[in-house]
């Protein structure tokens, strides 16, 4: 601060937890110099349900669902990482088919998930009709995954050692006739984020990050290809079937908002093809092999690629029937310091743009504990939560 | 660059950090190195331009329980074994199929690391976690508020270590 001058006072524009902008809670202490924004600060956590504990106190196999339960959007991809890690440390592997069937579900996860962004995305830009048709197009997603796994979300296709569902012909030409009404679709909502000028005005060298920012801050998936970094789990430690059914990096050189939505609309010509290849040759075979209840001790690392980018996992077993360390690390957390260090500078009407351009999900990146007030503080065990639920849905 | 080839440049920047001899598996590469080399080590790899930060991950290793009917052993009052009766950190960084480690570790009363955020800066998110979690205090990390736990929670109460059973027990 110049202290040769009368200091500049500078003024605090809290945002959230709760607001209007985005669907989940996150806080935000925007400061700001007239409309212009000098400093972002985050806090997280309102949706930190504690999972990681949680975990500690199932077996094996409940773990994996609590996990597929982290987040509602990617749920498939943190069952997939987990069930490879646990499946690295039995050392044992999944037929071919299930690689392929989780592959399937994870490429379609990412169709929805990108097409549910370019309907938020757009929303913050004030683009509604854009929302509709991309949300309604979404749909056609929806109904393949309900129509295959019996759910639109937490699909619970994975189970340790394989896959728990058969797709045949019926499921294919599902998919198939999906695919080929949104791949036009497509085309055009392409066309409509690099041509329509009101969406531009939003997006175009808004909140641009130079590949060497989004190498150091540590951006991953999307955020970062969007930014000319190659990162891609998909390509750089391929797992599941992507040996087989290889992908492209989809990269952009302007690191711009309008950057984001071509890489991640391009993405999903590539996952479009991708679903129709596996379709073509998903290999025969079983649909999963046995495994011991028990994990051989041992410590190991999980990576998959996330619709959001990459997704870590670190898996430690003491041998015993449940797991004793499990480390998840989501790509939201990694993507935040690209928003919290590209934001100065820019208007504060920008700053909900910037925050949707990373595609960030609060449930993810939070994971922990009911926040109740001390008095009325009452601990639920896992038997009396099980049959609230069972009640619950009755 | 290959895989091995990956390897072997992450072995030789941090070969002079390392205690003991790194242990390779398929993808990983793991280096058990003294805290106070951990911005040394961090900064080779970083001036190298060798991967990136994927996670600190905390790990809590305590005096392992006695078996029922047993005499109960006494902790020792310097920790002895290199996993027992300590916390751990892991640095993780990823560097195409690779993922190398960076083990330091800690004993409860001393449970301290440097930051390595003048190094990394978006390192600030995963040590104010490593913090909450696990009660690892990281020293000179420039953000020390909540990040993830309620602003009520209790002081000196970390989730994630082995004893806690949960708050009512803690408090």
């Amino acid at each position: 601060m110049d202290t040769q001058q009368e200091p500049r006072k500078t003024f605090v524009v809290p945002i959230g937890p709760q607001h209007p902008a985005l669907k989940e809670p996150g806080h935000f202490e925007i400061t700001v110099d007239g409309e212009i924004v000098t400093a972002a600060t985050v806090r997280l956590g309102y949706v930190h349900r504690g999972i990681e504990k949680g975990v500690e106190q199932q077996n094996w196999t409940q773990a994996m669902y609590m996990l597929e339960r982290i987040c509602g959007i990617c749920s498939h991809v943190h069952a997939t990482a987990y069930a490879l890690g646990v499946e690295a440390l039995a050392g044992v592997q999944a037929p071919p088919r299930a690689q392929a069937i989780r592959v399937l579900v994870a490429e379609l996860e990412r169709v929805h998930s990108h097409l549910l962004w370019l309907g938020v995305a757009a929303h913050e830009g004030g683009f509604d009709t854009l929302f509709m048709y991309s949300w309604r197009d979404r749909e056609m997603i929806m109904d393949v995954l309900e129509g295959l796994t019996g759910n639109r979300v937490n699909y619970s296709c994975n189970v340790l050692g394989g896959v728990k569902f058969d797709v045949d012909d019926t499921h294919a030409d599902a998919i198939r006739r999906a695919i080929d009404f949104l791949e036009p679709r497509t085309h055009h909502y392409l066309k409509v984020v690099t041509t329509d000028e009101t969406l531009i005005g939003r997006t175009r060298n808004v909140g641009t990050m130079t590949s060497l920012e989004a190498e150091t801050l540590g951006t991953v998936g999307p955020t970062a290809r969007a930014s000319g970094v190659p990162r891609d789990i998909r390509v750089d430690a391929p797992y599941a079937a992507y040996p087989d059914f290889p992908v492209k990096t989809i990269t952009a050189t302007a690191g711009d908002l309008e950057a984001k939505f071509v890489v991640r609309i391009q993405e999903l010509f590539e996952s479009y093809r991708v679903i129709r290849e596996i379709l073509d040759k998903l290999p025969a075979g079983d649909l999963a092999v046995r495994m011991k209840p028990r994990i051989p001790p041992g410590e190991t690392v999980s990576r998959v690629e996330a619709p959001r980018g990459e997704l870590f996992y670190f898996l430690k077993s003491a041998g015993g029937l449940n797991p004793d360390r499990v480390k998840v690390r989501t790509p939201s957390l990694c993507n935040w310091g690209s928003v919290l260090a590209t934001a100065p500078g820019h208007k504060l009407a920008d700053v909900p743009m910037l925050i949707a351009g990373i595609d960030p999900c609060f449930s993810c990146n939070d994971r922990l504990v009911t926040v109740r007030r001390r008095s009325t503080a009452e601990t639920w065990t896992w038997a009396k939560l099980r049959q609230y639920g069972i009640e619950y849905y009755r | 660059m290959d895989l091995e080839q990956t390897v072997v440049a992450a072995e030789t920047l941090l070969k002079p950090f390392a205690v003991g001899a790194p242990s390779r598996e398929a993808s990983r590469l793991d280096v058990v190195i003294r805290r106070a080399d951990l911005p040394a080590a961090v900064k080779a790899l970083v001036d190298a331009r060798w991967g990136y930060l994927a996670a600190i991950t905390g790990l809590d290793h305590p005096w392992p329980k006695p078996k029922p009917g047993a005499k109960p052993a006494e902790p020792p009052a310097e920790p002895v074994g290199p996993v027992e009766d300590r916390l751990e950190a892991l640095y993780q960084f990823v560097n195409g199929a690779l993922v190398a480690t960076l083990r330091v570790s800690v004993t409860y009363h001393d449970a301290r690391v440097p930051s390595i955020c003048s190094i990394i800066p978006s390192a600030t998110l995963y040590e104010r976690e490593l913090y909450e979690m696990f009660g690892i205090i990281v020293e000179g990390t420039p953000d020390t508020g909540r990040l993830l736990l309620p602003d009520d929670w209790p002081d000196n109460t970390y989730p994630l270590r082995k004893s806690f059973k949960g708050l009512n027990s803690a408090v």
